[in-house]
């Protein structure tokens, strides 16, 4: 009785409501596209990456030193921050129903680390904790969320049988976390792969890992040393599963404290300046009342936060769509279904490849390429977030079995394939979206009008009120589209999938 | 009590303290150029006053105006090679700080408007009506050449902002490659350091068939050494005037040669007044 | 003529062997039935008739093998696939030519599912994927069948007529069945697998039910 309500009505609604939505989205990045300044302007753009290819193929390692330290630099900063933010977050985590929590933790996490760096760097300089709290502090926002969606989702029986008088801690790490351990476990070593992009662009803003020395070649048309740097960097990601033991976890953790270098002192004056001073809005500081505050607030609201805004959504809304054409375009050339095992090996080096680059690094080459217009941060965003989707559904799809006398090719493609990993498919799309979002933002300090455009500008100008009045505005933006996409996964009943965060 | 546990804990995160012998001299220099250079520079001015202060002498590079601007301020560093625009937000931010030097240069330094070949441009006496419609790239958005003298002469000449004049307005990031930028073409036109163009064309670095220079500014001041006000309580009393004596009596060639200026002459904050005016006709400081 | 041939294959799981070595020699118009106790490799058997010979041949595997997304439309549609352009097909999977979902509804009617057409797969109860799955083996221009317990979920007269249907769509066809009595009355040869080997192989017509209970006996001695 109870299942012949449903079959009548929704099954049908449903599915149109999925694909309603996905032309839905594919129209709103047709019309952004319209008005999106996507122009190559420069007069020679494969010379360029003729020049990088060539540096690719003849990769530099004459200054082994020099890259081994940015290395080592690199994962120190990943392994001290990513282990920071997991503590913290398993901590928040077991207060997370709390309100002000998830207030708190959607806060944070809602600003870019690269962000982050940028506000630490006014107060602790170039010191070693600008770095790790700009990794450890939005992680610990992403951890203390999951995680505690992975601990709802454990088994609650174990709990509810204890014996009475079961301590609280006794009780829940007997009952609790034994069958959440092996998910915390993949998790939080999934998001050690991300703490080691994150690791390399802080680079860029001058942290000592390879983001700096990558940088530094590439503004200097090095480009055989910026080859040997990424190839390093591919390597370092790739062999993750290899050197990143579970035993060996605890001395990583233990080491990477003394491998981060020391920078310059910190002064703590500065901290207590910073709070007090520097980010008052001016017509306060210098006491001109609440008329110039207001004044001052809606002349950055026009002429820089609403223009930011606009370009961070076209932006956003093209470099969505062009992800989820590149993830179902590359996820079969890692997937059994499609290609052979010696051609599975190339695909796995290319989604490698799209995925580790870090998006913002990918923008900054295509910017050299083709000069500056929205072109190359959409590509950039589609590419490597693409490359993160194309990977896990093609992950999902060598999970399935197909009727031995399925179908072949394209047309195995489009019946068999396609409409079984939609709904991962959208899922794991909706989850990237507020990342994208937020990335865009970031690729404003590259020079695309997004709102880090304004927020770099702003710092360059030493204007950390203006900054950071951005930042928040950024933030909200990013929470926002975060819930839009929750209501619209609950809406489509797309499954929840906790390993595909961030 | 919260505060000093707080502040213990951090230290503790820190984990390595740096060796606590005799401080050392910190400076830095805005990254107008390619790093390489920069850090060979100035590997040989830090060697050089090491010498002639006798006392530990350290230099940090950074990747952007601010961040120089920022560690001056922190006191992270306390002497610093600054542009026009930078040296006037740094001393704004740190009461009682000086301009020590500038180069023989600097009192009569230029911006140079330079276009590709393909705009058809040529040299004239004033920015040419022409450019309006075309791409164009600063330097770095904290840039004394690069932005804010450049940004100055496009609203005179074309009486708008560089947004409503142009096509399309980039920041490079620095003026090597500003230079790059319009030599590929991903620009048709870009303002930089007369200094840098100059010396790059002579090392022959610039391919001079694809850009040329089609006009350049009136003369202004830029680049000096500034260092804050509170070295004297640091590292004793005259250490700021002698700083200053050795800066002015550098003359290596080579170290000169890399900067590349002439020779080093006195500076003084007043010198720079002309610059904070124009920065704050163009609204980038307070 | 033979449809289908096995000389003494065998199968393995690892190190076990599960099944062989048999020959099986199966010509053109023979409706067999494959029985036996579950477990004893009856599906095993029919993959390794499917590997054998691919082409004309239509396969209905235990889990159907459904696209849970896709309305049953589609998922009858896909047993044609083979037979038109990759171009007509992708047309057909985002807007349904009338012509296409005229015939795929005529199938349906047979199975009483003509009401489901546009139905997702995925929303339908076990009877009605098994429905959709026979439908699209119906719809497959092959003259070969491969079914591996094609009815378990249907009831008793729906399961007979679906055999019939079945048997006499196909020229040939090799159906595994747990049923003794519907293996008997929609075959035209029995072959019975025990202990890895076929163990009894009889047209139908001589055999009642009482003679192939042995199959299943488990505490039988070996052989």
């Amino acid at each position: 009785m109870f299942r012949s309500s449903s079959p009548t009505r929704q099954p049908v609604m449903r599915r149109s409501a999925t694909l309603r939505t996905s032309v839905g989205f594919v129209a709103v990045a047709l019309l952004c596209l319209a008005i999106a300044d996507i122009q190559i302007t420069t007069v020679a753009p494969w010379r360029e990456l003729g020049r990088l290819l060539t540096g690719m193929v003849t990769p530099d390692f004459s200054n082994p030193a020099a890259i081994g330290t940015a290395l080592m630099r690199t994962v120190a900063f990943a392994f001290v921050g990513v282990a920071l933010g997991a503590s913290a977050g398993f901590l928040l985590a077991l207060i997370f129903h709390l309100r002000v929590v998830r207030t708190f933790c959607a806060f944070v996490r809602a600003i870019h680390e690269l962000f982050w760096a940028l506000i630490f760097l006014q107060f602790f300089g170039l010191h070693p904790l600008t770095g790790v709290l700009a990794i450890a502090l939005p992680y610990a926002g992403v951890f203390a969320k999951v995680y505690s969606e992975i601990l709802d989702e454990a088994d609650p029986l174990p709990m509810q049988v204890l014996p009475a008088g079961t301590g609280l801690i006794s009780g829940f790490l007997f009952a609790r976390v034994p069958d959440a351990w092996p998910h915390l476990v993949s998790y939080t070593a999934y998001r050690l792969e991300c703490g080691l992009r994150s690791s390399a662009v802080l680079g860029f803003v001058g942290m000592p890992t390879l983001g700096f020395a990558l940088q530094s070649s590439f503004a200097q048309g090095y480009y055989s040393e910026v080859g040997a740097l990424l190839l390093v960097f591919f390597v370092l990601i790739a062999t993750l599963r290899l050197w990143v033991r579970p035993w060996l976890v605890p001395l990583y953790v233990a080491v990477s404290p003394l491998l981060l270098g020391t920078g310059l002192p910190i002064m703590w004056g500065n901290v207590t300046r910073f709070f007090t001073e520097d980010i008052v809005p001016a017509p306060l500081r210098h006491g001109e009342g609440w008329a110039a505050l207001w004044q001052w607030f809606s002349d950055l609201l026009l002429n820089e936060a609403l223009p930011g805004l606009w370009t961070t959504v076209v932006l956003t809304q093209i470099a969505l769509v062009g992800t989820g054409i590149i993830a179902l375009l590359a996820f079969p050339l890692i997937s059994r279904h499609f290609t052979s095992r010696s051609g599975r090996v190339l695909g796995h080096i290319a989604l490698v490849v799209a995925r580790s680059t870090p998006e913002y690094l990918l923008a900054y080459v295509l910017l050299q390429l083709w000069g500056p217009s929205m072109l190359p941060a959409i590509v950039a965003l589609a590419l490597h977030n693409g490359g993160i989707i194309g990977h896990l559904i093609g992950r999902r799809s060598n999970e399935m079995t197909l009727r031995p006398d399925a179908a072949h090719g394209l047309d195995r493609y489009a019946y068999e394939m396609v409409p079984r990993l939609y709904g991962p498919f959208l899922a794991f799309l909706f989850y990237r979206w507020e990342i994208i979002m937020r990335e865009t933002a970031i690729l404003g300090i590259l020079g695309i009008a997004t709102l880090g455009f304004y927020v770099d500008s702003a710092i360059q100008e030493l204007r950390f009120d203006r900054a950071l009045v951005l930042i928040v505005i950024t933030a909200l933006l990013n929470i926002g589209v975060d819930s839009l996409a929750r209501t619209l996964r609950r809406r489509l009943r797309l499954r929840h999938m906790v390993n595909c965060e961030p | 009590m919260f505060k000093r546990t707080l502040r213990k804990l951090m230290l503790a995160l820190i984990l390595v303290a740096p060796a606590a012998a005799a401080e050392p001299l910190v400076f830095t220099a805005i990254p107008d150029q390619d790093e390489t250079k920069l850090r060979e520079r100035f590997q040989k001015v830090a060697d050089y006053l090491a010498e002639e202060l006798d006392t530990e002498v350290r230099f940090v590079p950074v990747k952007s105006y601010a961040a120089a601007v920022t560690a001056f301020r922190n006191n992270q560093v306390q002497l610093a090679w600054f542009g026009g625009l930078s040296g006037v937000q740094a001393r704004q931010l740190v009461p009682g700080s000086e301009a020590l030097a500038q180069g023989v240069e600097d009192a009569q330094f230029r911006t140079y408007f330079i276009a590709h070949e393909s705009t058809g441009l040529e040299p004239s006496d004033q920015l040419p009506e022409a450019m309006e419609g075309m791409t164009f790239t600063f330097g770095s958005k904290g840039s004394t050449s690069g932005r804010l003298m450049p940004e100055y002469y496009i609203r005179q000449q074309f009486d708008a902002a560089p947004e409503d004049v142009f096509s399309r307005v980039g920041f490079s990031g620095n003026h090597s490659r500003t230079i790059d930028l319009v030599e590929s073409g991903t620009y048709q036109t870009g303002a930089l350091n007369f200094a840098v163009w100059e010396s790059e064309v002579a090392a022959g670095n610039v391919d001079t068939d694809a850009v040329k220079v089609i006009w350049e500014t009136p003369t202004y001041a830029d680049y000096q050494w500034t260092i804050r006000g509170d070295v004297d309580e640091r590292f004793g009393e005259g250490f700021k005037e002698r700083v200053r004596e050795a800066l002015v009596d550098m003359n290596d060639p080579a170290l000169l040669a890399s900067f590349p200026r002439e020779g080093f002459i006195p500076a003084s904050n007043d010198d720079y007044q002309g610059i904070r005016e124009t920065a704050r006709a163009l609204d980038l400081i307070d | 003529m033979t449809a289908l041939a096995l000389e003494q294959i065998s199968a393995a799981y690892g190190e076990r062997r599960v099944l062989g070595p048999l020959t099986l020699h199966i010509a053109r118009g023979e409706k067999v039935a494959l029985v036996g106790h579950s477990g004893v490799g009856k599906s095993t058997l029919l993959s390794l008739l499917f590997d054998k010979q691919r082409r004309d041949l239509a396969l209905l595997p235990q889990d159907l093998g459904l696209v849970q997304t896709l309305s049953v439309f589609h998922n009858v549609y896909m047993g044609r696939l083979a037979a038109h352009s990759t171009l007509y097909n992708l047309a057909n999977l985002i807007h349904p030519l009338p012509k296409e979902a005229r015939r795929v509804r005529q199938v349906l009617e047979t199975l009483d599912m003509a009401d489901k057409l546009w139905a997702p797969a995925g929303e339908l109860s076990g009877g009605q994927r098994q429905r959709t799955a026979i439908a699209r083996v119906l719809y497959q221009p092959a003259s070969v069948l491969l079914a591996d317990e094609p009815v378990s979920a249907l009831d008793g007269p729906r399961a007979a007529s679906v055999m019939q249907a079945l048997t006499q769509r196909f020229e040939t066809s090799v159906i595994a069945l747990h049923d003794v009595e519907l293996a008997l009355r929609h075959s035209t040869r029995i072959v019975g697998i025990r202990d890895g080997g076929i163990a009894l192989d009889r047209p139908s017509e001589r055999l009642s039910a009482d003679d192939l209970r042995f199959l299943y006996d488990v505490a039988a001695p070996a052989a």
